[in-house]
């Protein structure tokens, strides 16, 4: 029987007796084994996994997968770090433990960008994660594996979090479904820290209301993480109904229209092209779009504003990493030597790059210029933005530059060229905490892409509709990479 | 614009308990300079100094302190679990005051 299915879907099949869920689990892990074999999208697989009582929820009994940076207790919670190779936490993830309530089935922790800090997958301890729809290109990151086994079949939905675009980029060069929701609205208690201004929990899947459902089940209130509020008002399931009409939306100029990129690659040419035949699907459903300038300064700034405050974030947040209170303990003569062995040899060369210009940005003699400037810009940005959703219900934008680039020649580095605006501009709903989603949009190169959409906060309910709304009006839904053999699915 | 050196990235590397390769190092010049391009125009943005930093993601919210209640602790028991140097109920850690 095919499981590819939405949420909605399952639930009726597992309520009227067509599947069980320990048939789904067992299908599930399964695939998972399969997936694991061609993309490395886990680190680890919880074989004996049981299904779950089904109740009127509509989560009860469905498998999934766990992001390895969330703490699962008396599981193996690695952040594909060697530096936390073999650490099984004492405690879960509240997101998680919210999810027990709805017994939902763990069959995995998926692999990542080491700790967070990457977006190409290509840094996680347990080796490269490969995109599903083609093994020579990047799943995207930090939440590669989630994205890679969600587009895979694997199960449908996986948990991710997004410090810069995590959820969201992924998602795109998966040809899924990936939302944050308002920062706080889910507790980040039991979350690797990254940086801790910056991170959120959310979801990837294969439809918007599966989103939807999924973070209803996590988020809430919780008094382990006074960044929290409460969202017990705010039904996102329940508020989906694509009414759209008379909505108001804008994308910026600055970065999407095709005369900033003189020397455009032939896929950021049909990528940009897309996004504008997409919002052409809008209009037809009474929204209108405006193109928006914004301050160029602003927009060029996006970048090393992003990466002075989440390095120097991540600097601290990760200086209790030394061997001596988490992970194996280093060799050396003394405590010093024994903490710098350990992180030398457990940290990957672009973590312990960024921790460099984190440490750099928050000396006594550079503070001003780097971090306190960066963090005066993060609120110029901000207030841009707050001010145009006064007059606009969402900024839509095109994710990325086009498809998932190949990993080969790919560097995690920091460069600079006139496309880094186009692939950094996500981290905008990170400055401000806005809820952002992306959805699939189509495809260029035979490969999928993503549009995303950025509201204000506590606004989540707007966004997802408008994403509801657009998903409606394109074949992507629930779509899956063509990875598995077709008697896999069956 | 700041004049980044290899003894500087070591020395702050050395800072942080890290051990960088020749590469590494060379790496993080570079995007030392990139970072420093932009920052340098930031300081150029008018009124830049007046702006008051913005230090999380949603500064409208109210913090309440949770009640000042006992809670039950972690067991010793779970934690001792994880940990791969001890001795009865107490982690053994290495000697951190008195030199080698």
């Amino acid at each position: 029987m095919n499981y590819i299915k939405t949420i909605e879907e399952l639930h009726e099949m597992l309520t009227n007796g067509e599947v069980t869920s320990e048939e789904l689990v067992q299908d599930s892990l399964k695939k998972a084994h399969l997936v694991n074999d061609k993309c490395h999208a886990f680190v680890t697989l919880l074989d004996d996994a049981k299904g779950g009582f089904v109740t009127d929820d509509l989560l009860s009994g469905l498998p999934y997968g766990i992001k390895d940076n969330y703490s699962t207790k008396g599981i193996l919670s690695t952040g594909s770090s060697n530096t936390l190779k073999d650490y099984v936490p004492f405690f879960s993830a509240t997101a998680v433990l919210n999810l027990e309530k709805h017994n939902v089935i763990p069959i995995g922790k998926t692999a990542m960008d080491e700790f967070g800090m990457g977006g190409t997958g290509t840094t996680a301890h347990t080796g490269n994660i490969l995109n599903p729809w083609d093994l020579k290109r990047m799943a995207g990151g930090s939440s590669s594996g989630s994205a890679a086994s969600v587009a895979a079949g694997v199960y449908p939905f996986a948990l991710g979090s997004d410090t810069g675009d995590s959820i969201r980029k992924p998602a795109a060069f998966c040809g899924i479904v990936g939302y944050k929701p308002t920062y706080g609205m889910i507790s980040r208690y039991g979350l690797f820290p990254f940086a801790s201004s910056l991170d959120h929990c959310g979801c990837l899947t294969r439809s918007v209301k599966d989103a939807a459902i999924v973070v209803d089940a996590m988020k809430g209130q919780d008094k382990n993480d006074l960044t929290s509020w409460d969202s017990s008002s705010i039904h996102l399931y329940d508020s989906l109904d694509g009414k759209v009409k008379g909505k108001k939306l804008f994308y910026i100029k600055e970065i999407v229209n095709m005369e900033n990129y003189p020397d455009a690659s032939s896929e950021l040419k049909e990528h940009l092209d897309n996004f504008h035949k997409t919002l052409k699907l809008l209009e037809e459903e009474g929204v209108s779009v405006d193109e928006v300038s914004i301050d160029r300064d602003l927009i060029n700034a996006i970048f090393s504003v992003y990466q002075c405050l989440s390095c120097a974030e991540a600097t601290s947040n990760m200086s209790n990493l030394t061997g001596i209170i988490f992970g194996p303990r280093g060799e050396g003569k003394n405590i010093n030597e024994m903490m710098k062995d350990h992180r030398t040899k457990g940290f990957s060369s672009l973590i312990k790059r960024r921790f460099v210009i984190g440490s750099y940005v928050l000396q006594k003699e550079n503070q001003e210029k780097y971090f306190v400037n960066a963090q005066r810009v993060r609120r110029l940005i901000v207030d841009k933005m707050n001010e145009l959703f006064q007059k606009y219900d969402a900024l839509i934008m095109p994710v990325s530059t086009g498809p998932a680039p190949y990993i080969d020649g790919s560097k995690d580095e920091i460069t600079k060229d006139n496309t880094t605006n186009l692939e950094e501009h996500l981290q905008i709903g990170n400055f401000g905490g806005f809820p952002s989603i992306t959805i699939p949009n189509g495809f260029v190169s035979n490969l999928p892409v993503g549009i995303n959409i950025t509201g204000k906060c506590y606004d989540d309910v707007n966004v997802l509709n408008i994403a509801y709304a657009l998903e409606s009006k394109m074949p992507y839904k629930n779509q899956i990479a063509p990875l598995l053999k077709e008697e896999d699915y069956e | 614009m700041h004049n980044f050196t290899k003894e500087l990235v070591d020395d702050l590397a050395d800072k942080l308990l890290i051990g960088l390769t020749d590469d590494e190092n060379k790496l993080i010049l570079n995007e030392f300079n990139i970072i420093d391009e932009t920052m340098e125009l930031i300081t150029k943005i008018p009124n830049i100094s007046e702006v008051t930093p913005m230090t999380h993601a949603l500064d409208d919210q109210t913090y309440t302190p949770r009640a000042d209640e006992k809670e039950e602790s972690i067991k010793i028991e779970d934690i001792l679990a994880n940990c791969d140097f001890y001795e009865g109920r107490e982690i053994k850690v290495p000697k951190v005051v008195g030199g080698e």
